[in-house]
């Protein structure tokens, strides 16, 4: 008996599959950890619903899971613009930081009334985290160096520069700790009346909505799409790859900049040795989950925010080590990737039959919306 | 300052700590060279460094944990070459998701053996002729004296240099990485080819892990492979994917972090007599402070990257063509 196995690209992928794609991830992510929550003896429902449902409780968890999103959202933002253009901003991580470190810098040393500093601050960090992917930007534009690589570096390079100024030269506060000294009360995100978060959030959703309508509404946005979808059409359509790889790798790096003031004067109220918990690089995961939209990438930060919330929770109440975040995070990602082949590609398996013997072919189909 | 003891000192940790680097940097470079990028290695690195403390502590051997350590890495590589050679996912997201997987679960279950009691390898010297080697002055008990992983390492170092320029499957695994479709009108299998490079390098970054654990460090401790897996990484960019370059930037980029962490008893600053002193003191304080210190390797990887591609330098060994490009076959 014969059993052939057939793999044909799709012509279409049927929108019950692009849609079921990231909701099938996470479940079977959250399937496969539960092995690791039984390894150590922990009852796998009674974790899920401390970590993805009692984060609902209260106005004040809801508040927890806002204050760990606003960031995400920027800095996903910072992953998406770029991916959108077909290039991968892995280094989100290094740009975050120096928006951090910039807008920290600011904000204890520039003294101005409330209403001024924080568009200073916010202003500067946007500065700081688009300089710092100027440079990979520049490269692959100009050069066509991976900007995988590139940016990974920098990200490193920037997690040293920081660790140096937080021992160093911008080091306070009492007892000679990798951190800064507090923020002055002025440069401090004011919270939103009745919750913990604060107006970082509502600069983030600022920000969706504009970059939908840039991405949606304008012939900048146009162009980015066209360039990510073929960058040799496009070129010779008569679009300049040059400055859109340009344009979106700096605008990518000055939302991750974004991310980081917003963390540190929203949030912590002082940089230190490891105010960010690699935010930067659940980015790309972030992105990737939401790439067939913004909206979409908006639900993947507030999936991944109650994550940490949830994880977080998870290792207080049950001690369950908080690596698990780390584990659910990459296991999504992974799962997604398997799956996209599915999106992709038509699998059949029959038996006793033989056909033409069809191969792979390697038509793409894109799923934007 | 640059007393004997402070060189010996110096050449012996630069020495120890570079094998790391050129285990975990040969599978990264044989992987790259059949044209997959495997940002894993950090993770693969970690795993090999858990399950190779599991095993020894388990059977009391550590060559056992070495091997298992190792076989573990291949492991992890193997979901690795699965997402990227059969299902053409996209190298660098699974890359990176493996590296966050490996830190996630060897974190998870890392915590109960972080005060594991085992034996590691013990420093011994080549069978034979180690007793004469040892004589060399500052050489010998440099090089010629170490835990067994060390000679692995560099023996390996002349195994893939002779695999890759040797070799028929050496030169079939470049084939691959350069021009995979001739490669396949030829009748190499690239599929079968591509598994084999990424397996490979799994089986090393685990050995890199296996002897950090229990050879360099003696004990595990979650996070052991602290960023050596991404040094690894940049460290085959800047060899230009040749194993000989590899050996050389395996003992500078040691070189650096064993500089790194005797930096506070160098004292490099200029006396006060000097003229310049006022102006270059601080910049040499600089440029020695441990922070800045563990940025050099980076710096130098971008540098190379950057010079060999604006001045078009790029020799026959550069970056394999097909890097990062999955393969289908064609059927129009």
């Amino acid at each position: 008996m014969l059993v052939d196995i057939e793999i044909d690209a799709r012509e279409q992928t049927p929108s019950w599959i692009a849609y079921g794609t990231p909701l099938f991830a996470i479940a079977a992510a959250l399937a496969v950890s539960v092995v690791a929550l039984v390894a150590i003896g922990v009852n796998p429902i009674a974790a899920y619903v401390e970590m993805f449902l009692r984060p609902f409780g209260t106005v004040a968890t809801i508040s927890n899971v806002l204050v760990r999103a606003t960031p995400l959202i920027l800095v996903g933002l910072g992953v998406y613009l770029p991916m959108k253009a077909g290039l991968w901003n892995i280094g989100a991580e290094g740009q975050l930081l120096a928006g951090a470190i910039v807008g920290t810098w600011i904000a204890i040393n520039v003294t101005l009334p409330q209403l001024l500093v924080i568009p200073v601050i916010l202003f500067g960090s946007a500065i700081a985290g688009g300089l710092w992917a100027f440079i990979p930007a520049w490269l692959r534009a100009k050069w066509g160096i991976s900007e995988i690589i590139t940016t990974l570096l920098f990200t490193f390079i920037a997690a040293d520069i920081q660790l140096y100024l937080v021992r160093g030269p911008m080091q306070g506060g009492s007892g000679g700790f990798p951190q800064t000294e507090l923020l002055p009360e002025a440069a401090e995100f004011p919270a939103i009346p009745g919750t913990r978060a604060h107006v970082g959030l509502l600069v983030a959703l600022l920000i969706v909505v504009l970059v939908y309508v840039a991405m949606n509404r304008t012939r900048f946005g146009f162009r980015v799409n066209f360039v990510g979808s073929n960058a040799d059409a496009a070129e010779q359509a008569g679009m300049s790859r040059y400055r859109v790889y340009l344009l979106t790798l700096v605008a990518g790096g000055a939302l991750a900049g974004l991310a980081g003031i917003s963390e540190i004067a929203g949030n912590q109220s002082r940089l230190h040795a490891s105010f960010a918990p690699g935010y930067g690089y659940t980015a790309v995961p972030i992105a990737l989950l939401g790439r067939n939209g913004v909206f979409r990438m908006l639900l993947a930060a507030l999936f991944f925010a109650l994550l940490f919330v949830g994880g977080n929770r998870v290792t207080v109440a049950m001690e369950v080590p908080s690596a698990i975040i780390d584990i659910v995070q990459a296991l999504v990602i992974l799962f997604l990737i398997t799956a996209e082949f599915f999106q992709r590609y038509r699998l059949s398996v029959s038996i006793g039959r033989r056909d033409d013997g069809r191969s792979i072919r390697g038509t793409e189909v894109t799923t934007d919306d | 300052m640059t007393d004997a003891s402070f060189l010996i000192g110096l050449a012996d940790a630069t020495v120890s700590a570079s094998t790391v680097l050129i285990l975990a940097g040969l599978g990264e470079l044989i992987s790259e060279r059949a044209g997959i990028l495997n940002l894993g290695v950090e993770g693969m690195i970690l795993v090999g460094a858990l399950s190779g403390v599991v095993a020894t502590v388990m059977t009391g051997s550590y060559w056992i944990g070495f091997a298992v350590g190792s076989i573990c890495g291949l492991l992890t590589a193997t979901i690795h070459a699965f997402l990227c050679i059969s299902l053409k996912a996209d190298q660098a997201i699974s890359g990176i998701m493996l590296t966050l997987l490996g830190t996630g679960v060897t974190t998870y279950f890392g915590q109960q053996w972080a005060s594991a009691q085992f034996t590691g390898f013990p420093d011994r010297t080549l069978p034979v002729i180690g007793g004469l080697l040892v004589e060399i002055p500052l050489l010998g008990p440099t090089v010629f004296e170490g835990p067994a992983t060390d000679f692995v390492a560099l023996g390996l170092v002349v195994a893939v240099w002779w695999l890759l320029t040797r070799t028929n499957l050496g030169l079939e695994m470049i084939s691959v990485g350069e021009d995979p479709e001739t490669a396949d009108t030829m009748g190499i299998d690239v599929f079968r080819m591509r598994y084999l490079a990424v397996l490979i390098g799994g089986l090393l970054a685990g050995a890199a892990g296996a002897h950090l654990s229990l050879a360099f460090n003696g004990i595990w401790t979650n996070n052991i492979a602290a960023g050596q897996g991404w040094i690894a990484v940049a460290l085959v960019i800047f060899a230009r994917w040749r194993p000989g370059r590899l050996l050389f930037g395996a003992y500078l980029f040691g070189l650096f972090n064993s500089l790194r962490l005797r930096s506070q008893s160098l004292d490099l600053a200029l006396g006060p007599e000097s003229p310049l002193a006022g102006l270059l003191n601080p910049v040499i304080e600089f440029l020695l402070n441990p922070a800045i210190m563990s940025m050099y390797p980076y710096i130098v990887t971008l540098v190379v990257l950057v010079a060999t591609i604006v001045l078009r330098r790029d020799d026959d060994s550069a970056q394999p063509a097909a890097l990062v490009q999955a393969y289908s076959r064609e059927a129009d």
